[in-house]
């Protein structure tokens, strides 16, 4: 059998894609705009965590369901080396014990932990907080060496990608194409609306971290995810009306001193990098992987796209081998369930 | 020309409100407008001037309590 | 039947359209609320991605009424603008007036309220202002011109239900025929209902629903509870008194000892 199926896009979601159709000995062909990966990707900005049952706080339930399987896929696709399985810790200041609470109860598979578990997992946070949740089966990746790695491996499996290749998907007809251009596609995908995200990255060495953590906050939930070299990445803002490339100063205070009250150390943090962009979102903040005759699309991965993209990958995968229209619609149970 | 569009500085060609509003992709949207802290109403835009530094605010429909 | 400036309603719940956690979610809590007034805000705009617009198709096609807020408005001047430009973009002279003097508590500022709220009436506007329980505010608010009040039951997002009955059972007993819509700090239906069993006309809320675990059932629960306040209220509830008052007729009860 030989199939050809060009990608528009190597983002988080192009990139997977093109792995899984390798995987099936289709010949893939990638056409990026940006001159090396995730110059121009939304992808490059992402916290990286691999955190179903965090995200399941508000998520819909099919994002625990398919996120599941996003460690395994990515430990196969990289390398177990390259995700680091170690869990979240969630925690909560003093007065905001209440949403610590609340997260627990929307959430499941968490231990609540004290201050012995915490001391051991992540000392520097020990004399700060006497309780929190531990996530222990949840996991992270650095997205930016992920995508690069990625675009090694496909490269190295054959796929041949032209970066500096601005193109519409329509222009590669009538061969298979597959658009994968993230927010950039909403020219052509109406329905899909950007949500703002900024996040920072800081290095500090006052401080060390081995898995993400979360604080809870009313307000500003806040994440910090450590990477090498004691960078830290520090997110995210969800911006509904996201508009423009701009970090906004409200965005800077509001991370900054989130980070500062999760630990006042960061204080003394150098400032690496402001990052902003799009997130690609549909109306039910689930991705979707659609057909039009040979132009299949996989987009909406909104702010999961590390955590879907495998499983998106597949679906479609699955649909353009098998020559199908029936493909898997992400359904939003939260609203369809029966409510009478 | 340089004003700031909802806070941002930004180059623009024309002097009349209604064709910056068009240079700048507002087509055909349901937006309001203000300058300098001063509504503009609709009727207006066609013959508003707008100046060099001006304070331009673009507003849309967003989510409220 | 909810009569506010010449309009009827039959729904008695004003739903906030912020912070659900997907817009789905929004359209959905929305339907199953059954509400008929919808409050929405205006933010800044991007020539490039327009993201307003798709929002606002959301709430077009729900087609109930909806009210324009001035959140975020801390001025005379800030809410006065906001609201004209609300009033071409929403395409209603309906407008909730909202200043705010303090930002830890969101506290309304009565005293530059009662200036906006005079020059917005001049300028035609009808005026849904965001007050506290005092009564001598609500006074001047009517002397502008204001023909509803919402009257805080706690502050904005804080889910602690009414803080001051008192103040409130006054304030409905003081202004008899002026509508009169408990608005912010409403947590669970039963403070919905504790409201409405209290005479109130309407309840305006929005994180109590969009904060839920399932907003979309939540929603639906305040519907309830409203209508359940609503019918007790109009049912005449009894007094509470200090001793019990056996509930079985004592008449004609057999001597048995
Ligand atoms: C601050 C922030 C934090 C986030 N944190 C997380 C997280 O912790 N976990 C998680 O799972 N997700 C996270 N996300 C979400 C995640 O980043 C996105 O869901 C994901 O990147 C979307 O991937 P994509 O491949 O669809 O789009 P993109 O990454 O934007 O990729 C699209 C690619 O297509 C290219 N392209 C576009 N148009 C064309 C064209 N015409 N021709 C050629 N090429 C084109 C672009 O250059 C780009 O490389 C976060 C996002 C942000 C902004």
């Amino acid at each position: 059998m030989s199939m050809k199926v060009n990608i528009v896009g190597a983002g988080v979601a192009g990139l997977s894609l093109a792995w899984q159709l390798v995987q099936q000995g289709v010949e893939v062909e990638m056409f990026e705009r940006g001159a090396r990966v995730g110059e121009k990707a939304c992808s490059w900005f992402a916290g990286g965590m691999l955190a179903p049952w965090c995200e399941a706080e508000n998520a819909e339930p099919v994002v625990l369901e398919y996120g599941k399987e996003s460690l395994a896929w990515w430990q196969n696709a990289l390398g177990e080396s390259f995700v680091d399985a170690k869990g979240t810790l969630v925690f909560a200041q003093q007065r905001d014990k209440k949403e610590l609470k609340r997260f627990a109860r929307r959430t499941q598979a968490y231990e609540v932990v004290g201050h012995d578990v915490i001391s051991s997992l992540e000392p520097d946070l020990a004399s700060q907080y006497q309780e929190a949740l531990f996530f222990k089966d949840e996991a992270h990746l650095d997205p930016r060496k992920a995508l690069i790695r990625l675009t090694e491996v496909v490269q190295a499996l054959g796929v041949k990608i032209n970066f500096e290749q601005e193109v519409e998907p329509e222009d590669l007809l009538p061969e298979k194409v597959v658009d994968c251009r993230g927010y950039n596609a909403a020219k052509t995908v109406q329905s899909l609306r950007p949500v703002k995200g900024e996040m920072l990255l800081v290095k500090t060495n006052e401080i060390s971290l081995s898995r993400p953590v979360r604080l809870l906050h009313p307000r500003i939930p806040l994440y910090v995810v450590p990477r090498d070299d004691q960078h830290f990445m520090i997110g995210a803002t969800m911006i509904e009306n996201g508009h423009g490339h701009q970090f906004s100063v409200r965005s800077m205070l509001e991370l900054l001193g989130s980070a500062y009250a999760l630990h006042p150390s960061f204080a003394e943090a150098e400032i690496i990098e402001m990052g902003v962009d799009l997130r690609p979102a549909f109306i039910d903040n689930l991705p979707r992987v659609e057909r039009d005759n040979n132009i299949w699309r996989i987009n909406g991965l909104y702010r999961h796209g590390y955590l879907l993209a495998p499983y998106m990958a597949k679906l479609a995968a699955d649909s353009i081998i098998s020559d199908t229209h029936e493909i898997e619609k992400l359904a939003d149970f939260k609203i369809k369930e029966d409510r009478a | 020309m340089k004003i700031y569009l909802n806070g941002v500085e930004t180059t623009v060609d024309h002097t009349k409100l209604e064709a910056v509003l068009i240079q700048l992709g507002y087509q055909e949207v349901t937006i309001a407008t203000a300058i300098n802290g001063d509504f503009v109403p609709l009727s207006l835009r066609k013959n508003t001037q707008i100046n060099e530094g001006d304070k331009l605010e673009v507003l849309a429909p967003m989510q409220g309590g | 039947m909810l009569e506010v400036y010449g309009e009827k309603f039959t729904n008695r719940l004003l739903l906030g359209s912020a912070q659900y956690p997907s817009p789905a979610i929004l359209s959905e809590s929305i339907k199953q609320s059954q509400s008929q007034i919808v409050t929405v805000s205006l933010r800044r705009e991007s020539g490039g991605d327009l993201a307003g617009q798709a929002f606002w198709q959301i709430i077009q096609d729900l087609k109930l009424k909806v009210l324009p807020n001035t959140a975020g408005c801390y001025t005379v001047k800030e809410a006065v603008t906001t609201a004209h430009m609300a009033r071409e973009v929403f395409n209603t002279d309906w407008i909730k007036l909202e200043v705010i003097g303090e930002e830890d508590t969101l506290q309304p500022n009565v005293f530059e309220l009662v200036e906006a709220a005079k020059v917005l009436v001049e300028d035609g506007f009808k005026v849904f202002p965001y007050t506290t329980d005092d009564l001598i505010v609500a006074d001047k608010l009517l002397q502008t011109g204001c023909e509803v009040l919402m009257p805080w039951g706690a502050p904005i997002g804080s889910g602690r239900g009414l803080n001051n009955p008192y103040a409130l059972k006054t304030m409905r007993s003081h202004f008899p025929d002026t509508p009169l819509i408990v608005d912010a700090g409403i947590g669970v239906p039963s403070h919905a209902a504790q409201a409405m069993e209290m005479g109130f006309d309407a309840v305006l809320l929005n994180t109590a629903v969009a904060g839920a675990g399932d907003p979309v059932a939540m929603a639906k629960a305040f519907n309830l509870a409203i209508e359940a306040g609503l019918l007790a209220y109009e049912a005449d509830p009894i007094d509470a008194r200090d001793m019990a008052e056996p509930s079985t007729p004592m008449m004609g009860k057999a001597f048995l000892s």
